[in-house]
């Protein structure tokens, strides 16, 4: 058999001194990814309240809003942030601020869509019934109608978290030290991009790995509790992993005992 | 002595209930239209404490509007709702004694509407916690009255989405009732049911009607059931009430052309 010879000879031993400014800038990533994320979960409710209004004058700002985030790239948005809001406002933002306002306006504009959608996913008979138990709109909306868009829209939640903890890595554009811009200064002290950006690229991937087949879990817990309407397939890390090789079924499929498990309720 | 109802937590008392004439509900002249489209036209209808009403007719045919127009679903365009002797729509227009009343209304619905993301214990006492301010022990031992009511008493902590077609549908009774109503409304509730699970959600209906009491509104496509339970069968065509009669005219001797030709289709 032929050996595959490499053009390139790595050198791993500058990975050991690079490690902790890249963690350096992993925990800045992190940081900004959390703030982001909590801000636009608890943002995004109100907006898809807005979307959803009868009344003309909220429901179009509320509209605008979204589809201008959802329809403009998000480096633009940073670097429109980052310079223009300031010249604009005629205020002084720091840029780890600035950065933050660009990144929350664009997630909470996805996950308004996302509470929206699942909000109104729930049968309206559903809440019509709620209504004949002389339940007022509150109520219906934080017992019947928030839990059950919440658990519809968990994996897709949790994928739009993913997504903006990869999409930080723009902020090394304008200047900010996270784990991108990091990789991007020790590649040209070292001269070692292949095995500095692996690494970085491994590090995004250490963190956004696990959160990937935490969503798989809890999508298919969701499905096997029934609540989201599918047959119960098989649930659980097994499964989960299972899933991840293509082509693959989850072993626990393989005893035909459960095999029923995956016709329709009542059939 | 007259006996306390459990689910009720009253005694069945038909002639408090009723209006002038006996009716627990009546309508007069009620009309709905969508998008300029009548669809429901000067109903005058009534149902009497205890009585089970059949609302038969073809899709469309503005049975399953009057239900949701007395429930409040859908606001008439026109015409008059008494409930337990008072006027709580005049001319259309929703009157005070609506807020005080439109909680012996109890409604069930074709699709099962069970909240999925709580199990059975909880969608019986949500609403009664949130709106009577009832408490959780309280609630608790109502709920499994309700339950045993339908034949669903070991099913308290179930999850509903563990449970058939028919025993959601008896869940959904049983939920109905924590809320004490007079008058329970069915809309087309055992049209997804095989038949012997649907005698068994009506045969609640009918132990309802019984021994609570209740006044039933139901619409239904099963005639079989229809011939057995109902007191009176109204039967819709365009909108209009053509025939209000007892079941066994209805189906031995009817008057109107349209109901001859719909007892003819469905008969086998």
């Amino acid at each position: 058999m032929n050996s595959v010879t490499l053009a390139y000879s790595f050198d791993w031993s500058v990975v050991g001194p690079a490690l902790p400014t890249l963690l350096d800038g992993l925990w800045l990533t992190l940081k900004i990814s959390t703030i982001v994320i909590v801000a636009s979960a608890v943002l995004g409710f109100p907006l898809a309240v807005a979307r959803m209004s009868k009344i003309e004058v909220i429901r179009w700002p509320a509209q605008l809003y979204i589809e201008v985030f959802r329809c403009t790239p998000l480096l633009v948005q940073l670097l429109w942030v980052f310079y223009a809001l300031p010249a604009l406002l005629g205020v002084d933002l720091p840029g780890e601020l600035s950065i933050i306002i660009a990144l929350t306006a664009h997630l909470t504009a996805f996950m308004s869509e996302t509470y929206r959608a699942g909000m109104q996913s729930v049968p309206v008979e559903q809440i019509e019934a709620a209504q004949m138990l002389r339940m007022n709109r509150v109520q219906i909306l934080r017992h019947i109608i928030v839990p059950q868009a919440f658990r519809q829209q968990i994996p897709t939640i949790l994928s739009l978290n993913v997504s903006m903890f990869k999409d930080t890595s723009l902020v090394s554009a304008l200047g900010l030290a996270d784990l991108t811009f990091q990789g991007n200064i020790l590649s040209s002290q070292t001269y070692r991009p292949m095995e500095i950006f692996t690494l970085v690229a491994l590090l995004y991937f250490a963190i956004a790995f696990p959160a990937t087949l935490f969503t798989s879990y809890i999508e298919r817990r969701l499905l096997t509790s029934g609540s989201r309407g599918a047959p119960p397939p098989a649930s659980g890390l097994r499964g989960t992993l299972a899933r991840i090789r293509p082509g693959q079924r989850p072993p626990s499929l393989a005893n035909p005992s459960l095999k029923s498990l995956l016709k329709p309720e009542g059939v | 002595m007259t006996e306390t109802n459990p689910i009720l937590d009253k005694a069945p008392d038909t002639d408090s209930d009723a209006g002038p004439d006996g009716a627990f509900l009546r309508t007069r002249g009620v009309s709905k239209s969508f998008h300029g489209r009548p669809v429901l036209k000067e109903a005058d209808f009534r149902i009497g404490s205890g009585e089970i009403a059949v609302l038969i007719g073809k899709s469309g045919s503005g049975k399953s509007t009057l239900l949701r127009v007395i429930a409040g679903l859908e606001e008439p365009d026109a015409g008059d709702i008494d409930l337990a002797g008072e006027t709580v729509v005049h001319d259309g227009e929703y009157q005070d004694a609506w807020k005080d009343l439109r909680g012996q209304i109890g409604m069930i619905f074709q699709s099962y509407t069970l909240w999925p993301h709580m199990n059975v214990l909880d969608n019986l006492t949500i609403a009664p916690r949130l709106t009577l301010g009832e408490s959780k022990g309280e609630l608790l031992e109502r709920a499994e009255q309700a339950l045993t009511e339908v034949g669903m008493a070991r099913h308290l902590r179930s999850r509903c989405t563990q449970l058939s077609g028919g025993e959601r549908q008896r869940v959904a009774i049983a939920r109905a009732l924590m809320m004490r109503p007079r008058l329970l409304l069915c809309d087309e509730i055992t049209s997804a049911l095989d038949p012997p699970v649907a005698a068994e959600v009506l045969g609640v209906l009918t132990k309802l009607k019984e021994e609570e009491g209740i006044a039933c509104g139901i619409v239904t496509h099963d005639m079989a059931f229809a011939s057995k339970a109902a007191d009176r069968i109204c039967f819709f065509e365009d909108g209009l009430i053509k025939e209000d009669v007892p079941p066994e005219q209805a189906f031995n001797d009817p008057q109107t052309p349209g109901l001859r030709a719909f007892i003819d289709a469905v008969r086998f």
